[in-house]
């Protein structure tokens, strides 16, 4: 059954934090001031590659207004940052490595006097040759970016013998996958504001997908223990991967300490799109062979992804893209040589995704060619090569085992939308303008969960009754619009038998929740469920004997309900009417109880007993098809249709769902159609969104239907799968696929060039000499 | 020099004068120093993209009476003062019916929020707005204050030097359309009636810069023939222009399938459009030369399918 509002019944609610945001009455942490505060401004390189021979403030420091000037020199701890691997300064003191590199900050009373102020910092530089692609940074003789060289990150995987094997392949596809730079665009650009309390302590209100791991990399910088830093990070106006990595953290805190008084930053587009991460772009060759049959027999890869001139997840990034592109068959013979380059390109790092879109990109070209090659269905090619359920993961490892590859394969098959492609497109339709063309294909994609093998990956929870009676969900979990409270607060009602205005949700401030790891890699509702799960006896229980205790009932007759406790037996829901009678409200409980009510949880992320760096444990499937209209006229597409069915396990909030895989497919719309962030000599040449096109609600005029399949294997223990992801996958290779079955042009390069779809029409082009040979 | 760099920091002065000669008093005293503005869509875009600074002086134009308003049907022809809105002039009855490719491009120019405060004016005197190629089909004249009046046919005004276009602070106060036989237009150009289209084609569906624009007009006699035949096309960052070849192709002829490849050469020969790095000169050429192909098309294959 598809997944919308009707079919949802009473499980479509209203989000907690919904009519906040569509009216505007909510406050994001970049909305927020503070009496007293001062703006801060970064300067940033103005240069893609330079060494810095001087920097002087004194100028600066004299423009009325003028709190702080900061430097390298002012950084009291670690002058770097990463959530991986420390290599970004948070100013920069020898070298500028990119256009974004930040050489010293201010904090003024007004925004002109910061900028004056920043205009009078000088600094001289020598221009340093720029290493723009990866190929000139891996080139005999480049420059060294950093004292490792210019590859930040090499892995490979390798099974049985590819070469001795594509002698014995019926038809070999050779193909180089070109993937753009993409921009997270998140309505909220990066920002914040930063106190200093009376009692020494700082206070960040910033957003972040992991606000303890800004508190680590933030007591690195300011030399302080973490205890003397609060980090408050929801409500997040987007962040798509984008605002997990430090951005304007360390500059504010550095500011605000440093002139003792609260100091906001908040990024304009232009800096944002300067400073901050973008997916990274990735050149895919693949050369795949498959039997006459179309059973693969042989796949080589080489990736080369541009990271940008520092680390921050790049190594996991290119793990994550080397582990998929094996994807969800099964292939006897592999060899996958990855690398990920330093460059004074852009800033690449996470987004949603992680590796994974470009890789599936690269992979179901293949198998659509190879498909096309051999005069089999594609989706039938597709069959034929499935991983079944007990077979390994990508990269050989045990893996959870459901069967997600074959239901979702099954779902696309019988889909209206699939249907019609074997069908065949009317005829009247495609005569009224016959210069448009349309066309259906389809992809078919698994995607990883949690961070994977040899990465700490905590999770947990805590579930208190507070002093007013409030049910309260305590989790480090991040609101970044996904609608991560609206789940939560279902998952209360329906695991316990709550009513939403019993259950307070606490989130997203450092000094209150407990590490429950980031809100990354598709993994909070997994892990929500989980913690939920774990937790559901021991605070069910301690709830009842407390209530026991108050009311003189036997606790096992007793349960929880809508606003408190009830008498046993449960009613009987054919009559309806009679809930029972309460005994005693959670608000009389609270008060009359003397000991503490709550319950926590803490474990890890679930994981393969491979040792292979990076391997996931838990998958999620998913099919996805794509119908297309290509006018030649003018090359362009547009998308008309499109069906996804997620193997996922159970839906936990069907409005959730149904968002991540629209919100996702609109992402990866604009990957193949229109978004690119254009850089040439290490500088941006879309530097706004004039220039930066992401898809209007005039590319969102096609249907999209989503089917979740929500069994899972007797006896499976880790419940609902991440779906935060695998939306923004697949529909970039079903569109691919889309286009060559309307105009028969293979796309390799994205976003789709519409000068390789388009042509002259028929009546417009000369007549042709008919006596050619 | 402190106080050039302050001045960068500050905000510009807004003037309001109260009529034509004040506003142009204004800006000749002022120089570079100071622009008009009414909805101001574009020169924000420029100076966000530092392709202009910010001026010192910003003269505000909108409460100037000669500059408002749409009069349809006046001394032989249609008046849009320069400060009509966008939104104004797509909700016109009158300017869809007699020259419905003008609300039909100024629908595709930016978003509604634009259109609400962007002014035909400031689309017309940017020299590359997408509304240009409409106005050209039908012969707009644009009405200028340049301490008197001055009137000028809008190819002519396009083909002069981009720095003569807007020289001695002349003020853009109208733009005149003249007479086109009063007649209605129906949408598919069937009959006799005039016939007129413009498409636009840009990097998506909407807000979007355009990549290429194309503007088709012409009357028709009562055997059939098409007279007074104007083509022109623009986009991007291109001073759009007509296609002189492309029209002498058709005028005086019936529109015929058979004309329509040395029509669709005639304009990848003749267009000259400006590349930049989303697209190249080829690509817009050829998407020129093939919606204007496709729209003749369509038009004869109209006519064959009424006979």
């Amino acid at each position: 059954m598809l997944l919308d509002r009707q079919g949802s019944g009473r499980r479509w609610r209203i989000r907690p934090d919904g009519p906040g945001k569509v009216t505007g009455g909510l406050a994001y942490l970049t909305d927020m001031a503070a009496p007293g505060m001062l703006i801060g401004l970064v300067l940033r390189s103005p240069h893609p590659h330079a060494l810095i021979l001087d920097i002087r403030t004194e100028n600066a420091k004299r423009v009325p207004g003028v709190r702080a000037v900061l430097t390298h020199e002012d950084v009291p701890g670690l002058n770097a940052f990463g959530i991986a691997r420390q290599d970004q300064p948070v100013f920069c003191f020898d070298r500028v490595r990119y256009v974004g590199d930040a050489v010293a900050a201010v904090a003024a009373d007004t925004l002109e006097a910061a900028e004056r102020a920043l205009s009078l910092i000088e600094v001289d530089y020598a221009e340093q040759p720029v290493l723009d692609s990866p190929e000139k940074a891996l080139a005999e003789g480049a420059p060294l970016l950093h004292p490792c060289g210019n590859e930040l990150h090499r892995t490979d995987y390798r099974l049985g013998d590819p070469e001795q094997w594509f002698k014995a392949c019926t038809v070999i596809v050779e193909e180089t996958y070109v993937t753009p730079r993409q921009m997270h665009t998140y309505m909220e650009t990066e920002g914040g504001l930063f106190v200093p309390e009376p009692d020494g302590r700082l206070t960040v209100y910033s957003p972040t997908q992991h606000g303890f791991m800004d508190r680590l990399q933030l007591s690195r910088v300011l030399g302080r223990p973490q205890s003397d830093i609060r980090v408050v990070s929801s409500p997040i106006g987007g962040s798509f991967g984008g605002k997990d990595e430090l951005n304007v953290q360390p500059y504010g805190a550095l500011l605000a300490l440093a002139a003792g008084k609260p100091v906001k930053i908040h990024n304009s587009r232009k800096e944002s799109v300067r400073a901050g991460l973008k997916r990274h772009p990735m050149v895919i060759s693949m050369k795949t062979g498959a039997d006459a049959e179309g059973r693969i027999l042989a796949h080589r890869v080489k990736i080369v992804a541009d990271t940008g001139p520092y680390a921050t997840l790049g190594a996991e990034v290119l793990n994550f893209a080397t582990e998929h592109v094996i994807g969800p068959y099964r292939i006897p013979n592999v060899d996958v040589d990855s690398v990920s380059v330093y460059t004074n390109n852009g800033m690449s790092g996470e987004f949603r995704g992680f590796g994974g879109n470009q890789a599936i990109f690269a992979l179901e070209g293949q198998i659509d060619r190879i498909a096309g090659r051999l005069g089999i269905d594609p989706w039938e090619l597709r069959r034929r090569n499935m991983r079944q359920p007990d077979d390994p993961g990508p990269l050989g490892q045990p893996i959870a085992p459901t069967e997600g590859a074959a239901q979702v394969w099954q779902a696309l098959a019988e889909s209206p939308l699939w249907r019609e492609r074997s069908q065949g497109v009317p005829e009247d339709d495609r005569e009224r303008e016959h210069w448009i063309k349309t066309g259906i294909g389809a992809a078919y994609i698994m995607h990883g969960a949690g961070l994977g093998v040899g990465i700490p990956d905590p999770a947990g929870g805590r579930l208190v009754l507070a002093e007013d009676g409030k049910i309260e969900a305590v989790f480090g979990y991040e609101e970044f619009g996904q609608g991560l409270i609206a789940t939560l607060e279902l998952m209360m009602m329906e695991t316990f038998g709550f009513e939403a205005e019993d259950v307070r949700i606490v989130i997203g401030d450092t000094d209150v929740v407990p590490d429950s790891g980031s809100s990354t890699a598709s993994r909070a509702t997994s892990m929500l469920w989980k913690s939920v799960q774990n937790m559901k006896g021991p605070f069910t229980e301690s709830l009842l004997s407390a209530a026991a205790d108050l009311t003189g009932n036997p606790a096992d007759q007793l349960r929880l309900g809508p606003g408190g406790v009830y008498a046993m037996p449960e009613p009987d829901a054919a009559s309806g009417n009679d809930a029972g009678s309460m005994l005693l409200s959670y608000a009389e409980l609270a008060s009359r109880t003397t000991e503490p009510i709550r319950a926590e949880t803490a474990f890890h992320f679930p994981t393969t007993s491979s040792k292979r760096i990076g391997a996931h444990f838990l998958y999620t499937y998913s099919a996805v098809a794509a119908k297309v209209e290509v006018d030649t006229l003018t090359g362009r597409v547009r998308l008309l249709d499109q069906y996804h069915a997620v193997a996922a396990g159970p839906v936990m909030n069907p409005q959730g769902y149904l968002g991540q895989i629209e919100g996702g497919s609109s992402m990866a719309l604009g990957w193949t159609l229109t978004e690119e962030a254009l850089m040439a000599g290490g500088r941006y040449l879309t530097n706004n969104l004039d220039t930066y096109l992401i898809p209007t609600v005039a590319e969102h005029a096609g249907n999209v239907a989503v089917r979740p399949i929500e069994e899972l294997p007797e006896g499976d223990a880790y419940g609902p799968r991440g779906i935060g992801e695998i939306g923004s996958v697949g529909l970039a290779p079903a569109i691919a696929a889309a286009v060559r079955d309307a105009v028969g042009v293979w796309v390799r390069k994205l976003p789709i060039d519409p000068r390789e779809l388009q042509d002259i029409p028929h009546f417009a082009r000369k007549a042709v000499l008919q006596h050619d040979r | 020099m402190a106080m050039e760099r302050h001045e960068r920091f500050s905000l510009p002065k807004v003037w309001k004068p109260r009529n034509v000669g004040e506003a142009w008093s204004l800006k000749r005293s002022f120089g570079s120093d100071a622009e008009y503005v009414a909805g101001g869509t574009l020169l924000r875009t420029w100076w966000e993209g530092e392709v202009a600074e910010r001026p010192a002086h910003l003269i505000d134009i909108r409460s100037l009476p000669l500059l408002a308003g749409i009069r349809i049907a006046e001394e032989g022809g249609t008046g849009i003062g320069a400060c009509t809105t966008l939104a104004e002039i797509r909700r016109s009855c009158g300017l869809a019916a007699e020259y419905p490719a003008l609300p039909e491009a100024v629908l595709q120019i930016g978003a509604y929020s634009i259109r609400n405060v962007g002014t035909i004016g400031g689309n017309v005197a940017s020299g590359i707005g997408d509304a240009l190629p409409a106005l050209l089909v039908y012969d707009a004249e644009l009405l200028w204050f340049d301490g008197s009046e001055e009137r000028i046919a809008i190819s002519e005004w396009l083909e002069r030097p981009e720095d003569c276009r807007r020289d001695r602070g002349k003020l853009l106060m109208q733009v005149r359309l003249p007479d086109r036989a009063n007649a209605v237009e129906t949408p598919t150009g069937g009959g006799n009636a005039p016939f007129s289209v413009y498409r636009k084609v840009g990097r998506r569906e909407a807000f979007t810069p355009s990549v290429a624009t194309v503007a088709i007009s012409a009357g028709r006699t009562e055997d059939g023939r098409l007279e007074r035949v104007r083509i022109a096309a623009g986009g991007g960052a291109a001073v759009p222009h007509r296609l002189y070849a492309a029209e002498s192709l058709l005028e005086g002829k019936t529109p015929d399938p058979d004309l329509l490849p040395l029509i669709h050469e005639a304009v990848e020969e003749t267009f000259r459009p400006k590349g930049d790095v989303f697209a190249g000169e080829e690509y817009r050429k050829r998407t020129a030369a093939n919606l204007v192909a496709a729209e003749l098309w369509k038009l004869s294959a109209g006519r064959q399918g009424k006979e």
